[in-house]
């Protein structure tokens, strides 16, 4: 089946093979100074099972910001965020309800095609997980490699991944050794990279620095930091002061349901919601 | 759910407790600074003198008890507003002791028989009187995050701000006389630390509705008071 694409809808798309899915391509954004993309999650559940996980949930992510996601553990924030680039369904008897909007896209829709979802929108884990057996400029190409991208504009690609997640001049002379030959916080940055090469316009971070020392921790908040001016950025966090140093917003999430979203500073010194307040200032959790 | 992070919780109350204890510390030093200034009494002028030491030690303990715990618990929401106010009245505790200081310090100075005027003496008097009854007032209202209790204090410090400029009328009529008319400029001094104290309670007070409300608004404003543009 074949989807029309209309003028509104932002992207460099051309003419479809009938079988072809709907592609989430790069929105045309010039990547040095591009803006991210706005996400919107309508009345989104999910279910592991019978149970479920994530309740008719509302929340938007602004482009160009850091939005936090906290709670104790269970409360559904990493089921969220794994719902934004559809890998929630990937387990098996799970279910997911509801819209999730890149601008006006609805990457839920039917016609969607599920990789370049995920290509849209990347992910960092809790675990730095490079792939064991592939060198460091071998971890970053393999993205780009498998959308076609070779010879100089693949070694570009991986250059400026590893420039933009801060790594390059740590690893510019060993591209070729493994690239779980590096240290704990350097092989969370390569993941970041990794999940550059291929351009998203959406990150996510489930817990990134929770495996890391407090010095490769700043190192990857730096980072953050600087990525926000390209991408829009949602993170997961256990660390309540994690969230305050990074965070433009911070969504608090319980028993799978949003409770409050604002500002990081009112989170963090008025918050509405008296659950917020127990949580955040250490009262439960 | 379980309370957890017990051990910082008690440490900010205790902190509390602390810094609002100070506040007693405080209306001792004014009731005998005010009772030496009735009685003349050079000797126990010269024993809140020395006694502001411990109300300075409070301040040092408080000052550096949250700052440490700054460091080390990183308190957020109302935890960190309670934490905020307690660095400002700790402040005003150590501000309102100076001020004792600075009464007592004029009681030697007057001599063993000053010139007094009476009327200006027992309208110095009533103002100590209602100035401790402002800081104990402001503690009971800190201590019950009572906003009312607190806004209250306006109008207590606005009757104190009156006899303030009452005592520069007598001490305008306080006639030819030199050493009236210097015991009585001295007295403006009393009056003017008094009133001063007066300030520092109502301060406690917008610390109280801050905790309370999230938002901090001063319940008078001096630079800009109403129907004044």
């Amino acid at each position: 089946m074949t989807i029309p694409l209309t003028s509104s809808q932002r992207g460099t798309e051309t003419e479809q093979a009938p079988d072809q899915k709907r592609r989430f391509e790069p929105s045309g954004k010039d990547q040095a100074t591009g803006a991210g993309r706005r996400v919107s999650i309508k009345g989104l559940s999910a279910w592991y099972g019978d149970q479920y996980a994530v309740k008719e949930l509302d929340l938007e992510f602004e482009p160009n910001k850091v939005t936090a996601i906290i709670g104790p553990s269970g409360c559904g924030k990493s089921t969220m965020v794994r719902c934004i680039n559809r890998m929630h369904e990937e387990i098996p008897g799970t279910r997911v309800e509801g819209e999730v909007l890149l601008d006006d896209q609805d990457l839920y829709a039917n016609e969607v095609d599920v990789t370049s979802v995920r290509r849209a929108v990347g992910m960092v884990f809790q675990k730095p997980n490079p792939f064991p057996t592939m060198s460091v400029y071998d971890n970053v190409a393999s993205g780009p490699k498998l959308s076609g991208t070779k010879g100089k504009h693949l070694k570009e690609r991986v250059e400026q991944s590893l420039r933009s997640a801060a790594l390059w001049d740590e690893v510019k002379d060993r591209l070729d050794r493994p690239g779980i030959g590096l240290s704990g916080g350097q092989q969370q940055r390569l993941c970041i990279a990794r999940t550059l090469a291929v351009e998203p316009e959406v990150v996510l971070m489930d817990e990134p620095c929770s495996a890391l020392d407090p010095v490769a921790t700043l190192r990857i908040e730096e980072l953050i930091e600087e990525l926000k001016t390209r991408y829009t950025i949602v993170i997961v966090t256990h660390n309540m002061q994690q969230a305050g140093r990074v965070a433009d917003s911070t969504a608090f999430m319980l028993t799978g349901e949003l409770v409050e979203v604002g500002p990081t500073e009112t989170i963090f010194t008025k918050p509405t919601d008296d659950r917020t307040e127990q949580y955040v200032s250490g009262r439960f959790g | 759910m379980p309370e957890t992070r017990q051990a910082f919780h008690d440490e900010l109350t205790e902190l509390e407790t602390q810094a609002l204890a100070g506040l007693d510390m405080v209306v001792t030093a004014l009731e005998r600074t005010m009772e030496a200034l009735s009685q003349q009494d050079v000797e126990l002028a010269a024993m809140v003198i020395a006694d502001d030491d411990r109300i300075d030690g409070r301040y040092l303990e408080v000052h550096q008890g949250i700052l440490s715990l700054l460091a080390r618990q990183a308190p957020v929401a109302t935890d960190l507003r309670l934490v905020a106010a307690l660095l400002d009245v700790i402040k005003h505790v150590e501000r309102m002791g100076d001020q004792c200081v600075n009464i007592a310090k004029t009681i030697p100075l007057t001599g063993h028989e000053p010139p007094i005027v009476p009327e200006l003496l027992s309208t110095l008097l009533e103002m100590g009187r209602r100035v401790t009854q402002m800081i104990e007032q402001s503690k009971k209202a800190f201590a019950g995050r009572n906003v009312e209790l607190a806004e209250d204090l306006v109008s207590r410090d606005e009757a104190v701000n009156r006899m303030h400029r009452e005592c520069f009328r007598i001490a305008l009529e306080a006639g030819e006389d030199v050493d009236t008319r210097e015991w009585a400029m001295m007295m403006l001094g009393v009056g003017r630390a008094l009133e001063r104290m007066g300030d520092n309670a109502v301060d406690i007070g917008e610390q109280t509705a801050f905790i309370v409300t999230g938002l901090f608004r001063e319940f008078t404003d001096a630079s800009h008071p109403a129907g004044v543009s």
